[in-house]
């Protein structure tokens, strides 16, 4: 009788603990989800949102959205704004994790250095890079011109052909400190051991790398990957603050065309619709990443 | 002895070469921030700075012309309300999902990707939403729980990491003592826990403090403005003033800089536990 009342006082403190990040997840984030999935089903525009609920109910938001050229426009954008920032900040984060798991004099504030970009706001990151890469003045076509690289004067950001790749750069700078701080902690966990064993049998830096660095983060290295992707694809800041999307929609990822359509169109119905096949296909990425990374840690 | 000596200097040289290129942009933003505008608005602008033309007179300017020290308070205000929200509800959560076994851990685990997965842009739509209906919009609370919200899932994990390290006799042992279960967490618990705290305060200041959707979809009149909104509504001017803008960017950066360098060791520890526990 006592072990039962002391098993109810358990389950009671548990769930008493848990309660107020509890309500602020359902109340803020499946509660929204709800409404997002409520309001996708609403067809046309509300420029006065209490009047959303008058709008008459279908799929027709979906059925637009498949068949919208914007959309695969933008579907195509984003994709290689994820691929064009993971791969090169992963490459960067890896390398720089590797150096920083060495021992150096000086490696803890070396590495707060490193880690740096992390903490500067997305707005920063963004006037920093559009200054650097202004058309007349901007120090990057200076360098370049001084050493004879080029002789115009390249507008990064403004031209439809560069804007693309432009805003990368200010998206990987901000992305690898992340893979840094996730590889270098996975680096660390690596017993020391397995590295003397393989010096004793002979392994060269390459061999010691595949294996036994590699199978040692392998796991660290797909999560990591997988919560950026979701970062890139969903976060806009970066663009938002650099083009907006522009020139043209050259730069108009997903998230973007989404907010557009949402507050600057207020066509809330529909942005929605988009944003839930978004949800849909980073849900099912990240389901399959996450089961390919288990299948092959096995 | 000394070949590991040389070993160190040589990995030492090439951090630094790399940290050059890395910082860059700090360092042009702050060099544009401190020379005057004709130095800098140049065809061919100097690497280095001309010391002698060293001048911090774009910061009177930008305090005159702009009300940077409103859009600061309201950061300020802003991610202090979202640290409370956010570290206490996340030191609760983590602490029982460290303790005890329920059924909430997988929903949790859920809820760390549901708002890892949800785009800013998606997720604004309802709360613009439900905040209108509820009179949230042009406020600051808005601003916070929007924020909190993003934040708890990831700290409580951060936090449940730091927990996990702390041996449970300790708490048995308070509790023997004369303890309850409130006591125990709060007076022995909680103080070994504090790098842990700093860890994810660490990442809900920086988060909240880089906010630019929320607070520029929620609040929409200028002296509700955060600093990220202000530094943004530069960029629409007819004419960039970029000595300008780079001065209130450091106005910006700088708070965030010093909390990231005072307390990054932290936050690596606390992914070392956190991709232990994994």
């Amino acid at each position: 009788m006592r072990a039962y009342f002391r098993r109810r006082r358990q389950t009671f403190i548990a769930y008493g603990l848990l309660s107020p990040a509890f309500l602020m997840v359902a109340g803020l984030i499946v509660y929204p989800l709800y409404t997002v999935f409520a309001t996708s089903l609403r067809e046309g525009r509300a420029p006065n949102i209490a009047r959303l609920d008058r709008l008459p109910l279908g799929f027709g938001n979906f059925l637009r959205a498949l068949g919208d050229e914007q959309v695969w426009h933008s579907a195509a954008v984003t994709l290689f704004y994820a691929a064009g920032t993971i791969v090169p900040s992963f490459a960067i984060g890896l390398g720089i994790a590797l150096l920083l798991n060495r021992d150096f004099p000086g490696r803890r504030y070396v590495r707060s250095l490193m880690l740096l970009p992390w903490a500067v706001p997305g707005v920063v990151a963004a006037i920093a890079f559009l200054w650097m890469f202004d058309a007349s003045y901007g120090v990057v076509n200076s360098v370049l011109r001084r050493l004879g690289l080029v002789t115009a004067d390249i507008a990064w950001f403004v031209d439809g052909d560069t804007a693309l790749y432009a805003v990368l750069l200010p998206t990987i700078w901000k992305c690898f400190p992340f893979f840094t701080l996730t590889l270098l902690a996975a680096l660390q966990s690596v017993p020391q051991a397995l590295y003397e064993a393989a010096r004793i049998d002979g392994a060269g830096s390459a061999a010691e790398f595949r294996y036994v660095t590699w199978p040692g983060i392998r796991s660290a290295a797909v999560l990591a990957v997988i919560l950026q992707t979701l970062w890139v694809v969903k976060d806009f800041d970066l663009v938002f603050a650099t083009t907006g999307g522009g020139p043209s929609r050259a730069t108009q990822t997903l998230s973007m065309f989404v907010y557009e359509e949402a507050f600057q169109f207020f066509r809330m119905g529909y942005a929605s619709a988009v944003g839930v096949l978004m949800l849909f296909v980073c849900a099912g990425l990240a389901f399959v990443a996450m089961r390919w990374g288990k299948q092959e840690g096995q | 002895m000394t070949r590991n000596r040389l070993q160190g200097l040589a990995t030492l040289a090439a951090c630094c070469a790399i940290a050059l290129v890395v910082l860059f942009p700090i360092y042009w933003i702050a060099m544009t921030a401190i020379l005057p505008t004709e130095i800098m608005l140049s065809r061919n602008p100097p690497l280095l700075p001309p010391l002698d033309r060293v001048s911090l007179a774009a910061y009177p300017e930008i305090f005159a012309r702009k009300p940077i020290l409103t859009w600061l308070a309201n950061s300020v205000i802003v991610a202090l309300g979202t640290l409370a929200v956010a570290i206490v509800a996340a030191a609760m959560a983590g602490y029982s999902l460290s303790r005890y076994r329920t059924k909430a851990q997988q929903a949790m685990g859920f809820g760390l990707l549901a708002s890892k997965m949800l785009p800013g842009s998606l997720i604004i739509i309802p709360f613009f939403i439900l905040f209108s209906k509820v009179g949230l919009i042009e406020t600051k609370t808005g601003v916070v729980l929007a924020n909190a919200a993003i934040a708890v899932p990831f700290a409580t994990w951060l936090l449940k990491g730091f927990f996990d390290a702390i041996p449970r006799e300790l708490e048995q042992a308070a509790m023997i003592d004369g303890c309850n279960e409130w006591q125990a967490f709060r007076h022995i618990v909680l103080p070994l826990a504090r790098p842990g705290l700093a860890a994810s305060a660490t990442y809900v200041a920086i988060v909240t403090w880089a906010d630019l959707v929320f607070a520029r979809t929620l609040m929409s009149k200028p002296e509700n403005w955060l600093m990220t909104v202000g530094l943004q509504s530069f960029m629409g001017e007819y004419l960039v003033e970029w000595s300008a803008l780079m001065a209130a960017a450091t106005v910006s950066l700088l708070p965030m800089l010093i909390l990231f360098f005072l307390l990054e060791p932290f936050l690596v520890k606390g992914m070392t536990q956190g991709s232990l526990a994994n």
